[in-house]
């Protein structure tokens, strides 16, 4: 019942992915439940036969493979990442960066109610402008979260923050640039232009000068000393005549 | 006889086609005398000696040779392996220093220039970005030229070109010095953080040439310090076989790849093979890449996890991933012939532009200027495309050190940077390796257009710098390309993983550009690790050199014959038999008497006209009419110690000699032997007799003049001789065959042609 419990929690909180936040207590039952069948209490062979019973004494071994599944699964999503040490709940920085988050879409929200009478306009100005700040803040710690994860797990942790964080961060992203197309504009072409084009015509007026400036680099001949008798010219002259 | 008109006309003419009409020959008039005329390719310089590789065996020599018993003889095989031991491991060593020193330059550079990118990406004025980053490019390239232009020349290019020409027998002047190390070193390291199209590999071989010189001499000139040891090797011969296991370990350090680093040695510079050898350069090359590959590994916190063989690590190539069916041997061959003809492409323009070089930007602040241009030029072309490019993709992992995102969307970006704001060897390590789709076509052609150009320009600059990586580089682009493009042609066809087609595009580039077919197929082989792939890099770099031959050739080759280096290469030219001894040979020829002057000596040693380096020693009777038969020959350089130490017949019998002099004063006096302006000989010491017969060598090497020119050049090449003396058939001196003489016939266009010398 547990794996069942388990798997309804995690398919229900798939899109968005919430299953870090929603389902670690589920996952911690289960796993507690699947050690104290895999463990052998002492040293009887006794709980040793009951274990092996349960999980070893078919082909197909169902239990192991579940269990094998959701570790997995809770490995890829890296969600210890993300849950305080004792797995009790979610961990201070977790929290503030899902408050961030909720506070983010709210804005949203709230500046696209005001214009869905424009909406065939698609302008998204006010929804740049106004929610920009919150967006920042977020976007920041995200990127906080991610710098102090690479640095403290070089050696073995996974690369990722926990999957629901990563996940929200991507909506918020996608929202932000495709949706709203909120990002940077490429502003100053005009400056860019006119440093590169005097850049790369540097070269060219440093080598017509050279070209016409510079003494030409010349070599002096010298005369070999050797014999170059009429009988060599004579050799030379019989082969070819 | 000669007459002068005669002379001056065969002077005059730089082409000697056999297959003109010989009227022409007798009749041209020259209109003008041109003793001047432009430098172009068809020049030999005076300045360019050989190295004194044959053995003097005179009687001091044989002596020495008598007191050494079997043990101590022993003793020299043994310092032998120990030297090279020591080549390998000093080699090693500077090749991690070198690594580790640009890794921290590099990436601090990055960071810089990605901060401010990302400032000013928000804040607008992105132009200042972009002087930023031309500007530090500009500045760190002009230490690196400047140390190069003023204080140390010939450490400029890749340095590959220069150990070839000594392991042919040419002595380069300072190319194995000290100095020339530090400069190097040096050079290469700004070079690669200032973000030239470069690769620090090409000058390694350089390094290791340098240090197994100057080890195996157990002194250094430059420092003024004899420790004392390893006198037995101060002379050319054992000069020569250390610095080609030098060079092996050079090319072991480089790329990881032992085996490949002696044939390196092998193709370039056999001429006296033997096994012996053999085992030293290869116990060199492996003590170098297992050195440099502790070394690495402790520093980079993983010690003895020895995953970094060379200084470029092409990663592991899976035979399951990347395997290759027999169907795709025809495309890798077409693949070779682009990569041929793209590589006789480089080679031309290069050689346009090598040319414009050495006719006009021949002062050395000249230089520094062109090399600063070319660097912030090279920056402002990797902005320009980053700036540019509208390709974003998501990063996979951290296979990027320094992500720019510029203008794209938050989570992804831009890819035309993690091109061109990586060193070059993470940029071919990801060609080869990324998973299909990393990158998107457009963006691969334009960089792989742009990095040509800018590598073909950025090689010839006065500043050490290796072509290896470049043409990996721009080789695995394309290469690439073609992959993506074939598996987009099949409509994804499991087999065309564009990885591979990045190593085979890479190798035919590189083979196209280099010409070196056994030991980069070797070298390739070692690097990627894996020797299923060592039949179609092998098909794929003879297609290249073949195609490539038929246009242009090699890139080192083409620089050393810019250079004006008399370079032999492995046969005489094939239609030159008609050609003998007699008219091939110097003449007259300046002998000495066994008995001279000394007098007479300073004055020829001291004849500015005729720089010779070797005389032969005819028999010195009273009677002027009797014919003179040749006793040995002597150098220049032991007669001026002979003059330094004034050992002269009558100081002799005065008994003002303390001591006779030894072999050991000749090998203290090598390598830097004093020009004779410093020896002072007074008035009566002119009048002495010096007798030469115990310091000149009693049996030189002799042709007669009937011999043919192939049959000289063997005799020549394979002994590695300096002077071979000419004779007739009373065994008088004729004439005088070096190495200017025979260098002069190539086989040009048109036939056997001869090249003119020319003061350089």
């Amino acid at each position: 019942e547990g794996s069942a419990a388990l798997t309804g929690c995690l398919g229900r909180r798939a899109r968005p992915v919430r299953l870090c936040q929603g389902c670690h207590g589920h996952y911690r039952r289960l796993l507690a439940l699947y050690g104290s069948i895999a463990r052998a209490v002492g040293n009887s062979s006794e709980s040793h036969n009951c274990a092996k019973s349960i999980l070893t004494s078919d082909r197909l071994q169902i239990v192991v493979t579940l269990s094998e599944f959701f570790n997995e699964t809770w490995e890829a999503a890296n969600c210890a990442n993300c849950l305080k040490n004792n797995s009790e709940g979610l961990s201070n920085s977790t929290e503030e960066f899902l408050d961030l988050f909720n506070k983010s879409l709210t804005c949203f929200e709230h500046n696209l109610q005001g214009e869905t009478v424009y909406l065939s306009l698609n302008n998204y100005t006010e929804v740049c402008k106004n929610c920009n700040e919150t967006y920042t803040k977020l976007n920041d710690l995200y990127n906080n979260l991610q710098r102090m994860n690479r640095k403290g797990g070089e050696s073995g942790h996974s690369a990722h923050l926990c999957i629901d964080v990563e996940d929200a961060m991507n909506i918020t992203r996608k929202l932000w640039s495709r949706t709203f197309n909120c990002s940077l504009p490429c502003s100053d072409t005009v400056p860019v232009i006119a440093v590169s084009s005097f850049i790369l015509f540097l070269p060219i007026v440093f080598y017509l000068s050279s070209f016409l400036h510079s003494k030409q680099k010349k070599r002096i001949l010298i005369l070999p000393k050797r014999i170059q008798s009429n009988a060599s010219l004579v050799n030379i002259q019989e082969k070819y005549s | 006889q000669l007459t002068p008109s005669s002379f001056l006309r065969i002077g005059q003419l730089s082409n000697v086609d056999l297959n003109e009409d010989i009227h022409e020959l007798q009749t041209e008039l020259p209109r003008q005398r041109p003793n001047e005329i432009p430098h172009n390719e068809k020049l030999l310089s005076l300045k360019y000696e050989s190295l004194d590789y044959d053995n003097s065996e005179n009687q001091l020599f044989l002596e020495e040779e008598r007191r050494i018993n079997h043990a101590a003889f022993r003793t020299v095989e043994i310092k032998r392996w120990v030297i090279c031991a020591m080549i390998g491991i000093l080699t090693g060593l500077v090749a991690c220093f070198i690594d580790i020193v640009v890794e921290n330059l590099a990436g601090l550079k990055y960071r810089v220039v990605k901060d401010n990118i990302d400032k000013f990406t928000a804040k607008g004025g992105l132009s200042f970005s972009l002087l930023l980053w031309a500007t530090l490019n500009a500045s760190v390239v002009m230490v690196g030229s400047v140390i190069v232009a003023f204080i140390e020349p010939v450490a400029a290019g890749s340095g590959i070109p220069q150990i070839k020409c000594y392991l042919n027998g040419v002595k380069i002047p300072h190319v194995v010095r000290l100095k020339t190390l530090v400069i190097k070193v040096c050079g290469v390291i700004l070079s690669v953080v200032g973000g030239l199209a470069v690769g620090k590999e090409g000058p390694m071989i350089h390094s290791g040439a340098v240090i197994a010189a100057g080890i195996s001499q157990g002194r250094s000139t430059s420092l003024k310090r004899d420790f004392k040891i390893f006198e037995y090797f101060r002379r050319d011969t054992e000069k020569r076989d250390f610095v080609s296991a030098g060079a092996a370990a050079g090319v072991s350090a480089a790329f990881g790849a032992p085996v490949g680093g002696v044939l390196f040695s092998l193709e370039e510079g056999a001429s006296f093979w033997n096994q012996f050898l053999t085992w030293r350069i290869f116990f060199a090359s492996m003590i170098s890449t297992f050195t440099l590959n502790s070394v690495l590994s402790v520093y980079h916190g993983n010690a003895w996890d020895l995953s970094s063989p060379g200084l470029i690590n092409f990663g592991r190539f899976d035979s399951e991933k990347m395997g290759y069916t027999i169907q795709e041997i025809p495309i890798f061959i077409f693949m070779g012939v682009v990569g041929g003809i793209l590589g006789a492409l480089f080679n031309a323009l290069n050689y346009w532009l090598t040319m414009f070089r050495i006719r006009y930007i021949h002062r050395p602040c000249l230089q520094v200027v062109e090399a600063m241009l070319v660097a912030a030029v090279t920056a402002t072309v990797g902005f320009v495309m980053i700036y540019c490019s509208r390709d974003c993709q998501p990063i996979q992992g951290s296979s990027v050190a320094y992500p720019l995102q510029l203008f794209c969307a938050d989570g992804e970006y831009n890819s035309m940077a993690t091109a061109f704001f990586n060193t070059p060897e993470k940029s071919v390590v990801n060609l080869f390796h990324d998973p299909p789709g990393s990158y998107n076509p457009m963006t691969l052609g334009m960089f792989t257009l742009m990095y040509f150009f800018l590598a073909c320009w950025t090689y010839g600059l006065t500043v050490s710098a290796g072509v290896f990586i470049p043409s990996l580089l721009i080789g695995a682009a394309w290469g690439r390309l073609f992959g993506i493009s074939l598996s987009y042609l099949t409509k994804g066809s499991i087999w065309a993983d564009p990885g591979k087609y990045a190593l085979m595009g890479a190798a035919a580039q590189l083979g196209g550009i280099v010409r070196m077919t056994l030991s980069l197929t070797v070298i390739m082989m070692e690097a990627t690790g894996n020797v299923t792939y060592g039949f179609p890099i092998m098909l794929v770099l003879m297609t290249a050199k073949i195609v490539g031959d038929y246009f242009v050739e090699g890139l080192y080759d083409m620089h050393i014959q810019l250079q004006s280096v008399p370079f032999l290469h492995w046969e005489a030219p094939v239609t030159s038999h008609s050609l003998t001894a007699r008219e091939v040979m110097s003449t007259p020829v300046t002998c000495l008497r066994r008995i001279e002057r000394v007098g007479t000596v300073v004055d020829i040693l001291s004849d500015t006209s005729s720089n010779h380096n070797g005389f032969p020693v005819v028999e010195s009777n009273p009677d002027t009419t009797q014919v003179a038969g040749l006793r040995g020959l002597i150098l220049r350089s032991q007669l001026i110690v002979l003059l330094k130490h004034k050992v002269f017949v009558e100081r002799a019998n005065l008994s003002l000699v303390q001591r006779r002099l030894k072999l050991k004063d000749f090998r203290d006096a090598y390598p830097r032997f004093p020009p004779i302006q410093s020896i002072h000989v007074s008035q009566d010491e002119r009048e002495c007799m010096i007798d030469l017969s115990e310091f000149m060598n009693p049996s030189p090497y002799t042709v007669p003049q009937e011999a043919s020119l192939p049959r000289v050049f063997k005799l020549f090449r394979a002994l590695g001789l300096r002077h071979l003396v000419v004779v007739d058939n009373r065994n008088e001196v004729v004439g005088m065959v070096t190495r200017k003489d025979l260098a002069r016939y190539r086989l040009g266009k048109e036939g056997l042609e001869e090249l003119s010398l020319a003061q350089t």
